[in-house]
């Protein structure tokens, strides 16, 4: 029996499939509205990938936004305990992780094992998450990659608030339009230092304990990366695949639960 | 315009559903019968404050944590102003109309609940109108310019107490003076006067109500637990609104003989108890029903709430019953997190989750109480240094835009999920 991870978030939906401890697929799709035709189409396209077909011989564990909404998975758990065990299996020596995820953020602490001591997260508003980011991106009308590359550049930081995403969009729209206007790599710092004072708040609410690491598809960002680093004060570890964690999660679990008998 | 109807009905709305319940309470064959008991107590409560200017009675509305012992042996008719905001949220589940209202008097939103629907109540007349106000610094900042203000919407009388932060014998009297004069005021303004032989009375039953509550909390130490998963909110509720009261006590004798016997037969308040909590602050009313049902499904169970059940040492005096409702006021569990935050407050709370072997501790973070929403770090480093961890939940105690039930689910399967795994 192989063991199957799912974490179907609001923007994607993601697939590990292990094979003991090595992971034979993983597949990143694009969330539907309805969580458990996501699960289904990401799910059918990693046994294609790694060309299996029979469904039934998996243990299958959801997770993420969706998570509760997939009835074939045989057991659903927390985003918080998948991520300590998805960032375990990357970094042992990982004591913090921070999920950067499309519509929330998410900061945990754990043990050796992987195991949960504490956790925060923001799930009030997008200010400071995946969405947010993707939005400054369509406002400043340029790829993320190159926000990501020009906030290398910047001398200084515009002001932007870091509690609302609408007032910080009128912000950034402001900053475009002022004459002269707020140099671009000057506002996407400014924006990249917001977000990072929201994760910033959560990491102090909980306390930081190194080794830290990122995960998420926000974490594929480097200029974002490296301003948290400038707050942390240190590097922090970012898995190849960062999106994949949570998933992992899930499927180490799931095997987890191999091991004691599940069938 | 205020009319005779309206100033009725958010009471008459909770008398109606403690009927209700009692009766649903009296119609299950499982049920206990402190909980019908319960009910009949509130309802008997509110059934007096209903009645009250039909009857010729005089009512003082009073802040939390106020010394109802002095009305009750005066024959004054209580109104205990927070309580009944979290009263109309846990039984009628609406507070809308009443926020709403207080946000109309121009009462941010940043302001405790409780009070702003108070506030709103009675702008409103959705509650009797008080012939006194009155009210302290005890224990909650926010109480002493709250109650001048429903003094003023109220355009009644009123009386403050100044009751000393710091508890020593010359602080003592100083407050048993303070009462003296509200002894004073309350004689002029009603035409009363202090019955003292029943004030004595009332404080002998005060300091059974204590006790009875120490043997309560001491038989839920037991594995698994008795009481049902937030009843603690009885405990507190028959403080607050009764205190020294005959059916108090009748209630709480009830529960004890109920609880030891379910201690003697090794019976569970849950089927299966697989986490024993301490709770922090209060949940919010509106969604308690919510939180039994899934402490019940989750094996999730309050043991021991030390803000608000886990009395401090002392017994009080009938024969010197000023000086006892001034020692009352530094006995209470509440002092805790209103009170001096020193290295006995502090040690107390790890004493009990120790005492009362807690898995983990939930920390309600009204968003409105700025004064215990700052403490939450302390505590959550203390006990962390014993290892029981604390979710932080933000919510507000009787407003339902706060937080839904579906974050609290959501909040809670995680914490439960994080204990589980450890």
């Amino acid at each position: 029996m192989k063991a199957l991870g799912i974490d179907i978030g609001s923007l994607t939906t993601k697939v590990v499939i292990l094979d003991n401890d090595n992971i034979v697929t993983s597949v990143i799709t694009l969330s539907s509205d309805e969580a458990e035709l996501s699960a289904r189409a990401a799910m059918e396209q990693a046994l294609s990938q790694a060309e299996l077909t029979d469904s039934n011989n998996f243990y299958i564990v959801s997770t993420g936004m969706g998570g509760k909404s997939v009835p074939f998975s045989q057991q659903q758990k927390a985003i918080t305990t998948c991520l300590g065990r998805g960032i375990h299996y990357f970094f042992p020596s990982v004591r913090t992780a921070i999920d950067m995820g499309a519509e929330s953020s998410t900061v945990i602490r754990a043990n050796e094992r992987g195991r949960i001591v504490d956790w925060a997260n923001h799930d009030k508003c997008a200010a400071g998450t995946g969405v947010f980011l993707q939005q400054m991106a369509k406002l400043l009308q340029m790829p993320l990659e190159e926000m990501s590359r020009l906030s290398f550049q910047a001398k200084s930081r515009a002001d932007i608030s870091g509690t609302c995403a609408v007032f910080a969009e009128s912000e950034v729209i402001s900053h475009v339009h002022r004459d002269p206007p707020t140099p671009k790599d000057e506002i996407i710092a400014g924006i990249y230092f917001s977000i990072v004072s929201r994760i910033m708040t959560l990491c102090k609410r909980i306390g930081t304990e190194k080794d830290v690491a990122v995960a998420g598809g926000v974490a594929l960002n480097n200029g974002l990366v490296h301003a948290l680093e400038e707050e942390i004060g240190f590097r922090v570890l970012v898995p190849d695949t960062p999106q994949i964690v949570t998933a992992l999660g899930a499927a180490l679990i799931a095997r987890e639960n191999i091991e004691k008998g599940a069938k | 315009m205020t009319t005779a109807n309206q100033e009725k009905n958010k009471i008459d709305a909770i008398i109606r559903a403690c009927r209700l319940l009692s009766r649903m309470s009296q119609a299950r064959p499982d049920a206990r019968k402190s909980e019908v008991l319960y009910y009949q107590m509130l309802s008997k409560y509110y059934t007096r404050l209903l009645n009250a200017k039909e009857e010729g009675n005089f009512i003082a509305a009073h802040t939390v944590f106020f010394p109802t012992e002095i009305l009750y042996a005066m024959d004054i008719v209580p109104m205990h102003t927070e309580a009944t905001t979290w009263m109309i949220s846990l039984f009628t589940g609406e507070c809308a109309d009443i926020l709403s209202a207080g946000a109309e008097l121009g009462l941010a939103s940043e302001i405790c609940t409780p009070h702003r629907g108070l506030a709103g109540a009675y702008a409103i007349g959705t509650l009797p109108h008080p012939d006194v106000m009155l009210w302290s610094n005890m224990v909650c900042d926010n109480t002493a310019k709250s109650g001048e203000m429903l003094m003023e919407i109220n355009h009644c009388p009123g009386f403050f107490i100044d009751r000393p932060f710091q508890q020593s014998d010359e602080e003592e009297r100083y407050l048993v003076g303070e009462l003296k004069d509200m002894i004073n005021f309350l004689e002029e303004q009603s035409g009363r006067k202090m019955n003292w032989s029943r004030l004595e009375e009332i404080v002998a039953r005060m300091d059974k109500q204590i006790e009875l509550t120490r043997e309560i909390c001491e038989l839920r130490k037991a594995v698994p637990t008795p009481f049902h998963p937030q009843g603690f909110l009885e405990l507190v509720s028959t403080d607050y609104l009764l205190p020294g009261q005959p059916e108090a006590i009748e209630y709480l004798e009830t529960l004890r003989q109920e609880l030891t016997e379910m201690v003697k037969t090794g019976k569970g308040a849950v089927s299966h108890e697989r986490f024993r909590l301490m709770t922090l602050f209060l949940p919010p009313m509106y969604l308690m029903g919510f939180l039994e049902k899934l402490s019940q499904e989750y094996g999730a169970v309050s043991v021991t709430e030390p803000f608000f059940t886990y009395w401090g040492e002392g017994k009080l005096d009938p024969a010197k019953p000023l000086e006892s409702v001034a020692k009352k006021s530094y006995m209470i569990p509440e002092m805790r997190m209103y009170g001096p935050l020193d290295e006995r407050a502090l040690g107390s709370i790890v004493d009990c989750a120790k005492q009362y072997k807690v898995d983990g501790a939930i920390y309600y973070a009204d968003v409105g109480c700025r004064h215990t929403c700052a403490t939450i770090k302390l505590f959550k480093d203390i006990l962390s240094k014993i290892d029981v961890p604390v979710l932080t939940l933000d919510c507000d105690v009787v407003d339902p835009t706060a937080t839904s039930a579906e974050e609290v689910r959501e909040k809670l399967g995680q914490f439960f999920e994080l204990l589980e795994d450890r």
